[in-house]
């Protein structure tokens, strides 16, 4: 039997969870004997092919992030929200209090720091920016939630583990976090 | 109280009437979530985290409001229950800014702890983003209503155990806020004490506390140490947290005793912000206008050197803080009192003490105990307070006050020559001048005892509230005790033809400012008033550095020639007097006892592990005794606790008559 495939993806978040992923140390050799890293930032392809599973860090925030997690979600029979942003939106959540026209504002012409005296605000060159920025499971079903900022290494672990052994799993209480 | 039997998760409880399902269930050890229940408030049901199944009742039923029944069934763990707690986590979760990772209370918050343990790895229902204020306008702490679960546990706290009731709800729906003193800002409030319960026990991140957040998180910190606030004679049961050497917060304990865990805004803030003083490591000597570092053999060496001239000329003196311990004042009052024979010693609140002591002796020769415990205050239903100003002398004691005057219904009665200090809740207000006070009190007196002849409409309406009082209490200031002994006396008359007769003492709750002035009363306290006459040779300091000095200590040190000041902080002005300095350890580098006013000898526990080059303080004074030529004697006088022992039942009290400006020798109780 061909190695499960996996795919991941850095959408509205810090990598902190991609990070946490590589916290599993010299488990990641075991890991690789059993399924095969395709598109992730870790191997920078960039193009999501037919995947086992899919995993999603981050919120979503543009329209090209929602455009991403639509993308694998299609290309994949399991997807993974990985990490607070994922699940419940997190620190990206922090505009939602303002509406997207002000928080542009705020972050290209009335930040202090920031010269732009003709307060050019990028519009064409960037994806639009969603009103809101959203957890992966307001736009895609989600089918697996791994909260934490990041989740810990062993939790990824634990998570992966569970679904090579063919169930869809919860994370335990004892190992859950939001922080 | 009948006796009742339920089952709960299979387990047969037994339990009394009146008891709800929550009580019978923990004392059973059996768990039931909650998040708006706190020990010692008044229960609301209303988060409903403690919903419990209850057989033969179709709705669910929370277990903190609903009082156990004979053969109840109660179910808390079907998977119904869970279902919905994780309901109600989820509701709160969308409700407002619940995102951990950027709040300060993460890992010590109870709502993450409850979703985590209700496996809630997602919420289902949409976010609302609402924006609540963040109001950053007390110096202290700190209300981020975006973080609010609408517990109430704040609101409950201030008006049940503080009295305060400074904090309410405002609006309604989903706009429900916590507002201060009728929508105002909280550093705007009239009304708030600045103690930080409300912080204490907020469940999130909602009310912070500056001096507290990102300095580690309870289960972070390195130790908890149980231990009491040294700052007032109420000596309120503290913990203290430690990290990285540092006091980085501290709580009160324990929700179930009459204070219900509070602190006030001494404990608060003083005794963490101690720990980030400047502290006297080594013995330092003056040289000119500054300090050199010395060696303690030589710093004791001169010492005694300028002490040996000094005692012989009967021209040293000792100024000793009531904030020590009784085991550190047994070794000061063996060392200077009975192995010196010096007669020049006295507290920082001297004249406090003495004219207690003073006023106190007539009622302690007829064998009865001439005060009661502060938390007395609490079963009073009418308050006297005299010249005092609780707020300021012993805080936790003006929320006792003020609980039974606004929750109990007490009668108020403020007497005073200065500001009434419960302006807006008491009953009676008799202002008049301080010359007045004698005969105001006698006036009272008599008028309690029917002899109204002349007396004021006031008096007559105060002494009638007070002869139909079942427990009256009569708070003394520690004003009135400075001012002449005969006014404490006179003030106790007035407690004793009321009738305030509790079980422990008489109903007297002396203003005691310092927290172990109980031990300092026959152990340091001097005889008479020396400090305010004459000029020293010597003159030695002992001084935590917790409070600060008075007008009268610092001109007793100022009209010394030789001053040796031992403290553990680099305390201004007290340094700038000093010729020696000497290292003491602060309040958390030391263990030992206090006699507080509740009537318990409670125990200061050792912190953090004492820094610098510190010696115990019996060590110096063998060291001195050592280089003087005289040996160690045994302490005299054993602090405290057996000066003001009841020996007899406070009901037989009499009231005294002295003629007036009689003196009350000053007598120590010796054992």
């Amino acid at each position: 039997m061909a190695k499960p495939k996996i795919a991941s993806v850095w959408l509205e978040a810090c990598a902190g969870c991609h990070m946490s992923f590589l916290d599993i140390d010299e488990r990641i050799v075991d890991l690789l004997d059993k399924v095969e890293l395709t598109a992730t930032p870790i191997t920078d392809i960039k193009e999501f092919p037919e995947v086992e599973v899919g995993v999603i860090e981050g919120a979503l925030g543009n329209e090209e992030e929602l455009h991403l997690a639509k993308e694998l979600r299609e290309r994949c029979k399991i997807l993974i929200a990985w990490g607070d942003c994922a699940v419940f939106g997190g620190i990206n959540c922090m505009r939602n209090f303002i509406s997207a026209e002000q928080v542009l504002r705020e972050g290209y012409v009335e930040t202090v720091s920031t010269v732009n005296p003709e307060g050019v605000i990028p519009g064409k060159d960037l994806p639009a920016l969603l009103p809101h920025a959203i957890p992966v499971d307001r736009a895609v079903k989600v089918d697996v939630y791994v909260p934490g900022c990041p989740p810990d290494a062993d939790t990824i672990y634990y998570v992966f583990s569970e679904i090579l052994e063919g169930r869809i799993p919860s994370v335990p209480t004892d190992i859950m976090r939001y922080d | 109280m009948s006796e009742i039997t339920l089952v709960i998760d299979g387990v047969e409880c037994r339990a009394s009437k009146g008891e709800t399902i929550l009580q019978v269930a923990r004392k059973n050890n059996i768990y039931i979530p909650t998040l708006c229940w706190m020990e010692g408030l008044t229960p609301i049901g209303s988060c409903r985290m403690c919903v419990v199944e209850v057989a033969g009742n179709a709705k669910l039923l929370t277990a903190c409001t609903t009082p156990a029944e004979n053969n109840m069934q109660v179910s808390t763990k079907t998977e119904k229950l869970g279902k919905y707690r994780r309901q109600i986590l989820e509701l709160l979760f969308a409700g407002r800014n619940h995102f951990c990772m950027f709040c300060s209370q993460t890992g010590d918050c109870e709502l993450q702890r409850l979703a985590i343990e209700h496996g809630m790895d997602n919420v289902r229902y949409p976010f609302l983003y609402e924006t609540f204020h963040n109001d950053a306008s007390d110096p202290n702490i700190q209300i981020d209503h975006n973080r609010c679960i609408l517990c109430l546990r704040c609101i409950r706290v201030c008006a049940e155990k503080v009295g305060a009731h400074t904090l309410d709800l405002e609006k309604r729906g989903w706009g429900t806020n916590i507002m201060a003193d009728f929508g105002r800002q909280l550093g705007e409030s009239d009304s708030c004490v600045s103690c930080g319960a409300c912080a204490q026990v907020c469940p999130t991140g909602t009310i912070t506390l500056r001096d507290f957040v990102y300095r580690g998180r309870r289960h972070d910190c390195d130790d908890q140490v149980e231990s009491i606030c040294p700052l007032c004679s109420l000596g309120c049961k503290i913990k203290a947290y430690v990290r990285t050497g540092s006091v980085v917060r501290v709580e009160g304990i324990s929700g179930d005793s009459p204070d219900g865990g509070q602190l006030c805004h001494m404990g608060r803030w003083w005794l963490p912000k101690s720990t980030e003083r400047e502290r006297l490591s080594v013995p330092m000597i003056r040289t000119g206008s500054s300090f050199r570092e010395a060696s303690w053999e030589e710093a004791l060496d001169l010492i005694a050197e300028r002490m040996a001239p000094a005692l012989k000329a009967d021209r040293a003196g000792a100024l000793v803080s009531e904030l020590s311990t009784d085991e550190e004042l047994t070794v000061i009052s063996s060392f200077f009192r009975d192995t010196l024979e010096m007669k020049k010693m006295d507290g920082f609140y001297g004249n406090m003490l003495r004219g207690f002591v003073r006023g106190l002796k007539p009622f302690a020769d007829q064998g009865v105990r001439p005060f009661t415990g502060a938390h007395n205050i609490l079963a009073s239903d009418a308050i006297v307070v005299v010249e005092a100003n609780p707020q300021e002398e012993a805080p936790v004691a003006a929320s006792y006050i003020r609980v039974s005057t606004v929750i109990e219904r007490a009668k108020l009665i403020n007497v005073s020559s200065g500001k009434n200090p419960f302006d807006g809740i008491s009953d009676q207000d008799l202002r008049t001048t301080e010359k007045n006070m004698l005969s105001l009190l006698t006036a009272l007196r008599k008028a309690v005892e029917g002899d109204e002849d002349g007396a004021a409409p006031e008096v007559k309406e105060i002494a009638s509230i007070l002869r139909n009082a079942k427990k009256p209490v009569v708070v003394i200031g520690s004003k009135l005790a400075e001012e002449n002994p005969l006014l404490v006396t006179e003030a106790v008359n007035l407690a004793v033809a009321s009738k305030a007769f509790f079980e422990d003492g008489l109903g007297v709750v002396p203003m005691l400012r310092a927290g172990n002035s109980l031990g300092a009363l026959n152990t340091i306290t001097g005889e008479s008033d020396w400090v305010s006459d004459g000029h020293l040779d010597f003159l030695y300091v002992l001084s935590t550095g917790m409070v600060a000095e008075d007008k009268r200590s610092l001109e007793a040190m100022t009209r010394a020639r030789f001053v040796v000041v031992h403290t553990p902080f680099m305390v201004h002005p007290l340094v700038n007097m000093a010729d020696v300095l000497l290292p003491a350890p602060a309040w958390f580098e030391r263990s030992g006892h206090y006699c507080t006013l509740e009537g318990e000898r409670r125990r200061m526990n050792l912190v953090t592990a004492p820094t610098g080059n510190i010696k115990g303080l019996s060590v110096i004074m063998k060291e001195l005794a050592g280089r003087l030529g005289v040996e160690m004697q045994k302490a005299s006088a054993a602090p405290c606790e057996n000066v003001y022992e009841a020996k007899a039942a406070s009901e037989t009290a009499r009231t005294v008559h002295s003629a007036p400006g009689a003196s009350v020798p000053f007598v120590k109780e010796v054992r």
